[in-house]
């Protein structure tokens, strides 16, 4: 076991950690955020997306232990109180959700993007969310609900 | 006419819960006093096994080990009963279930299934549709490997080539293709506060997993509850019992709530794919290009077991001479049993693999009579009042000639035309 500190959604947690587990495992497991899902076990579908210091990763690839002294933001941390984020009202608004299996990780590579370059174009935006596979094909709408949310 | 739906952008009524993470699929589900399955598969296509779970028993953590010997009736499957819950003499191809492994965490699940010892006596498999409809052949089930064979014979095919000025004669293949649904099959079973074996699972068919985990489980309808949870994604891809009466068995038998994820391999391994087809083509037109005759032999590999292969056969079949008149038909489409992944539902049920071969005999059809592929359609395609190659006369509206003549314009065919 190993004993990690870190700051997920803001809140300070200390815990013990086995050696082998992953992050997504500490999330979900641990902690209990579900929003943060498993699709391929291997960096490729990106639904396990979380921002790590402001950093999109593949919450698969990292072990829990790497994430001591992290802040880690999952799609549980994005609305406020009583209000959602910008971008998960756009995707609201612009019908980007069908099964919504990666609509947590599109969204948090979306703002990734959106806090680094405020005003992406659509390449810069498609770019943005390549780590992330939709299989209901809704690109289109995901592109949309990221421009609709850039300037709120 | 006055719409309140149609035309309008409506907000979904799960978005809110998708957007903010809370929607929970069956996997988001942890229940008190959970155990958590597992299942072995089959590592070769086609064997006769025999399975040792006594060491896989022993290992600290293990609950139980479910096998055929379990299940009150070893059989499911959406039309044919072909499948058993687990294998009892013969696997079928890679990937067919044996064994379902209980324990108190997935650690030791993984442990207990390098411990059962599987004993394979390998027979010879046969892996292609056309060896397979041979006499000779190795049989996946019973004595023959066709499941099913549907015709269309309308007017002379004979008479019609005779007429034709130009026969196009080729051959067309696809692949198989898997729905890559990006959630893995996940399900929690458990016995609700009435009683009933409930599974929460992601499905396309909740009605027909309680008929077939009932079934199974020889228990009556009422006794048994499914839940659709969230679903990510299906495509076809979940019309098919996954893990649903692994579950329920071990529920019932254990009386504990269980639960099983797939990993994105065994997902690849577990569910049924698209037909590949085989699609044999001889189409003729007269001097104009009105086309004259057909005729097609479509074969669907089914795999090892029948899934929805009548239905995807016969919709392969039927649409065999696509949105054009044709006066002289014959059409063949046979579904057949390979040791290949079993394949069946999947985004167009056999209507998406023949377009391939119709489609590219239009143009070819086109090329050889100096036509340009657009007119060679608009002669021969369907309008109000024609008759389709299974004797269907279309009474309601076809808006096909505007549609692709729209098409044609948005596209500046003409100008892209002459490009190449």
């Amino acid at each position: 076991m190993v004993k990690i500190d870190l700051l997920v959604n803001g809140k300070k947690h200390s815990l013990e950690v086995e050696e082998d587990m992953r992050l997504i495992d500490l999330l979900r497991e641990k902690l209990g955020l579900t929003g943060v899902k498993e699709g391929c076990s291997e960096g490729e579908c990106g639904a396990c997306t979380v921002i790590m210091d402001g950093e999109v990763v593949n919450s698969c690839l990292v072990m829990a232990f790497q994430a001591h002294e992290s802040n880690i933001i999952t799609i549980e941390g994005l609305d406020g109180e009583g209000s959602l984020h910008p971008l998960q009202q756009a995707f609201i608004d612009a019908g980007a959700v069908q099964c919504g299996y990666c609509t947590p990780g599109m969204i948090l590579s979306a703002k990734a993007l959106l806090d680094k370059n405020p005003n992406p174009t659509e390449e810069e935006i498609r770019e943005g969310i390549s780590g992330n596979l939709c299989r209901c094909t809704g690109y289109n709408k995901i592109v949309e609900a990221i421009n609709r949310a850039k300037g709120v | 006419m006055r719409l309140d739906v149609v035309g309008k952008n409506i907000l979904r009524v799960d978005a809110l819960s998708k957007v903010t993470g809370k929607a929970l699929y069956p996997e988001d589900i942890y229940m008190e006093n959970m155990l958590y399955g597992k299942t072995l598969r089959s590592k070769v296509p086609h064997a006769y096994i025999r399975v040792d779970t006594s060491k896989a028993e022993r290992i600290d953590g293990v609950i139980k080990i479910f096998t055929h010997k379990d299940v009150p009736k070893n059989e499911y499957g959406v039309v044919l009963k072909d499948h058993e819950v687990f294998c009892s003499q013969k696997v079928r191809r890679i990937g067919d279930p044996i064994a379902f492994v209980v324990a108190k965490d997935l650690k030791t699940c993984h442990l207990a299934l390098e411990n059962i010892r599987v004993e394979y006596e390998e027979i010879e498999g046969v892996f292609d549709p056309i060896e397979a409809m041979k006499d000779d052949a190795p049989k996946v089930h019973g004595d023959s490997n066709i499941i099913y064979h549907f015709k269309i014979r309308k007017g002379d095919i004979k008479e019609g080539f005779k007429n034709s000025h130009v026969i196009v004669e080729n051959t067309y293949k696809t692949h198989m293709v898997d729905h890559a649904f990006l959630q893995p099959e996940s399900g929690v079973s458990f016995i609700d506060e009435e009683g009933r074996i409930t599974v929460i699972v992601a499905t396309q068919y909740p009605h027909y997993d309680r008929e077939e985990i009932a079934s199974a489980l020889n228990m009556p309808e009422e006794s048994v509850r499914v839940i659709n949870a969230n679903v990510g994604g299906a495509f076809g891809g979940r019309e098919d019992i996954s893990l649903q009466i692994h579950l329920a068995l071990a529920t019932k038998e254990l009386n504990r709530p269980v639960k099983t994820v797939y990993s994105r391999e065994e997902s690849f391994i577990a569910h049924a794919k698209r037909h590949p087809m085989i699609m044999k083509y001889k189409t003729g037109a007269d001097r104009d290009g009105k086309l004259l005759a057909l005729e097609a032999e479509i074969i669907g590999d089914s795999g090892a077991y029948a899934s929805w292969a009548m239905n995807v056969l016969r919709k392969s079949g039927v649409h065999a001479s696509g949105p054009y008149e044709i006066p002289n038909v014959k059409v063949d489409s046979i579904a057949v049993y390979t040791n290949n992944p079993f394949t069946g539902a999947m985004r167009g049920f056999g209507a998406t693999q023949v377009p391939i071969a119709y489609e590219q005999q239009m143009d070819i059809l086109a090329e050889k009579l100096g036509l340009d592929p657009i007119s060679i359609r608009l002669k021969n395609m369907f309008r109000k009042g024609s008759v389709t190659a299974t004797g269907q006369v279309l009474t309601e509206s076809v808006p096909l000639q505007e549609c692709l003549e729209r098409v044609v314009e948005r596209m500046d065919f003409p100008r892209r035309e002459e490009a190449y």
